[in-house]
């Protein structure tokens, strides 16, 4: 018998070019064999390949060609896949009477499959779609979600989308005014849409997965001149860049804290503290008065007033401080108060302040400087002379004698608190900033709140 | 038992039954021999394959789940949506399985015991699309439920693929990505279904080659 070979397509595929059988125009086929559908980007005409290979007209049309966003058999690099746009569908729905449209552009690689690229024209973003491999769960609470390998989505947007404008190949029997139930789901930057269509098998159910692209690397990837339109808005899909990063904004802020703890605590023990001079059993009758020198020339210091008073029990002590600079004749001044009292209140025993008081000053230029005290008390309880003090309840005694201590270099405590402030407000911000950016997305799904 | 050689009772070309294969599509005439027992029958010719841009070709070998395999054989379907393609798998550990390519949407799935969901599933006509069926304690949500024809065959199969046989088949898919299939044959009246299971996979991930050749493609 001399039977032709079976043909068995081991060979190279090749891309073909055909007539259109309406209008005559030319039409590439760069799908190799899975269409399903032919429109005629010229005249709009459908056209259903033959088991023959060949075309046969489905439906006449004689529409004009429209311009979309990217053009019919533009090739690009997405994501690491070469792409080749074999189709183009427009579609649209109406939601409280404004139309939102956008273009859908079939993407194909004989390798990889199809994969969808849909431009919002509404907000200019941009997605990536393909098959979702598997269904998502549909949680029921009153807040529609789907649940996907563990994922929770949540409902965005459902509306009604009509095709409006077809060209080039598809894999379905795609057709100017079919519609579709469309329900949006996100967790940005990926996304899960719910197509569900009335086929002759009863309700069709289509499960696509999406995720944000950049306008630019669209245009990138496509080889675009000039820039792609402008998008507004934050768009379903668009990541959080607030939030993208939160769980490594947490990780980091615990590393902070870790380090400033530990650089605190590094600091206050590792200060070489030094006492720059102590004087006690100093009479209040005088002002005190001498020279001393605070830190290195040129170089800044915190330092630490001490005004000690004694004894000092429900009274108080004060010190009029005034520290020049001998070399600049700039002066410093301030007040130092030591007080302690304490006493019973309804069988509670109570006590606040103490016989000694400490002022922190920080930012002291080293230098020589002239020390000057001016002391003052409270003289209300002093001890007689030569009396034998006997303590009466309340006890109370003024104090007899005051010590000074001057130490230089200290830690600043309010630097290191500082510094705790703006680590944790960090987080802080970028919690505020990114419940704002969601608060904008949903401002353009189902669940705006806004009364139209 | 060593296998005697098997030659195409059209055409007299070897034919070279391998494994579980049941039935060859003779590479020289395209006709479909079928073993049964050490006897060879012909059952005619499967009506011709049609070019659908399979990227997968026969004798390809690939890896799933580290086990190797090879393609052994390519049943074409035909429904109301176009074709795709069946391709039958042999591992290397002596199981097989398939590797769907329906229009560019690859995947890999394994027959199971016909008993997990003799029973406990609907019947062809009785399955609704979106419903939840539970099969070994996972949901799967029927997504499609078709009646195809065989449109084409190469290579070998493991049941006899007679030109013009009608079969049933919906397809499952699980919650965390899992891919079912009920194969109701010819006669979709009854629940006892052949299991299918497995998941999707990219083309690159299962290592296939070699791979048919595109214009203006590289693999």
């Amino acid at each position: 018998m001399t039977e032709p070979t079976p043909k068995l397509f081991r060979d190279e595929a090749k891309a073909e070019s055909v007539k259109c059988l309406a209008c005559g125009g030319p039409i590439a086929l760069h799908t190799f064999g899975a269409r399903q559908r032919v429109v005629c980007p010229h005249c709009g005409s459908t056209l259903a390949p033959q088991d023959s290979g060949a075309l046969a007209v489905l439906e006449a049309a004689a529409r004009q060609r429209q311009t979309s966003a990217l053009p019919l058999h533009a090739r690009g690099t997405l994501e690491g896949a070469e792409w080749e746009i074999v189709g183009i569908c427009w579609r649209r729905c109406v939601v409280d009477g404004v139309a939102y449209p956008w273009q859908e552009f079939l993407l194909f690689n004989p390798y990889r499959g199809f994969r969808w690229l849909i431009y919002s024209i509404s907000d200019g973003h941009w997605t990536l779609g393909g098959n979702l491999d598997g269904a998502p769960q549909i949680l029921d609470s009153r807040h529609h979600a789907v649940r996907f390998r563990g994922r929770r989505f949540k409902h965005f947007q459902g509306a009604a989308a009509v095709v409006t404008y077809v060209e080039g190949e598809f894999t379905w029997e795609v057709r100017a005014g079919d519609k579709a139930d469309v329900n949006d789901f996100v967790d940005p930057p990926d996304g899960l849409s719910i197509e569900q269509a009335s086929g002759p098998d009863g309700a069709e159910l289509t499960f696509t997965a999406q995720h944000h692209v950049e306008p630019a690397a669209v245009w990138k990837a496509f080889g675009q001149p000039g820039k792609p339109p402008r998008s507004h808005g934050v768009g379903a899909l668009r990541p959080n860049p607030w939030r993208r990063h939160r769980r490594s904004i947490w990780l980091s802020l615990l590393v902070f804290v870790g380090a400033w703890a530990l650089l605190t605590w590094l600091l206050a023990n590792g200060r070489q503290e030094r006492r720059v001079f102590a004087d006690n059993n100093l009479d209040f009758a005088d002002a005190y008065s001498r020279e001393l020198t605070i830190g290195r020339e040129g170089t800044r210091t915190a330092i630490e007033f001490t005004l000690t008073a004694e004894p000092l029990e429900n009274s108080w002590a004060y010190a009029d401080v005034m520290l020049v600079n001998l070399a600049t004749e700039e002066a410093v001044g301030f007040g130092v108060e030591a007080s302690y009292y304490h006493g019973v209140d309804g069988g509670e025993s109570w006590s606040e302040g103490s016989p000694r008081a400490t002022v922190t000053i920080g930012g002291v230029e080293g230098g020589k400087y002239l020390l000057q005290v001016q002391p003052q008390r409270d003289t209300a309880n002093l001890p007689a002379a030569g009396e034998l003090f006997i303590p009466i309840y309340p006890a109370a005694r003024s104090p007899t004698s005051y010590g000074l201590e001057l130490v230089e270099d200290v830690f600043l405590v309010r630097y290191s608190a500082l510094a705790l402030l703006i680590i944790l407000g960090i987080p802080m911000f970028g919690g505020l900033m990114g419940w704002l950016f969601e608060r904008r997305r949903w401002q353009n799904s189902d669940y705006s709140g806004t009364s139209e | 038992m060593q296998p005697s050689p098997v030659h195409c009772p059209e055409c007299g070309a070897p034919a070279p039954f391998r494994g579980a294969a049941v039935s060859l599509v003779c590479e020289y005439c395209g006709s479909t021999v079928v073993r049964t027992g050490v006897d060879v029958r012909l059952i005619g010719k499967v009506s011709a394959l049609l070019d659908n841009g399979s990227p997968i070709l026969l004798a390809s070998k690939g890896n799933f789940d580290r086990v190797p395999f090879e393609v052994v054989g390519r049943l074409q379907l035909r429904h109301r949506r176009g074709t795709w393609n069946e391709w039958f798998i042999a591992f290397a550990d002596g199981t097989i399985g398939w590797l769907t390519d329906a229009q560019g949407s690859f995947s890999v799935v394994r027959p199971r015991e016909k008993t997990i969901v003799a029973g406990k599933v609907p019947t062809f006509g009785g399955l609704a699309l979106g419903a939840t069926i539970v099969v070994q304690g996972v949901p799967f949500v029927a997504v499609e439920r078709r009646a195809a024809s065989y449109q084409g065959a190469e290579g070998v199969l493991p049941f006899a693929a007679e030109p013009g046989l009608v079969f049933h088949s919906a397809d499952l898919r699980g919650h965390d990505g899992e891919f079912a299939t009920l194969d109701y044959g010819e006669d979709g009246e009854h629940q006892r279904p052949t299991l299918y299971t497995g998941r999707a996979v990219e083309l690159a991930e299962v290592g296939l080659q070699p791979l048919r050749r595109f214009e203006g493609w590289r693999a």
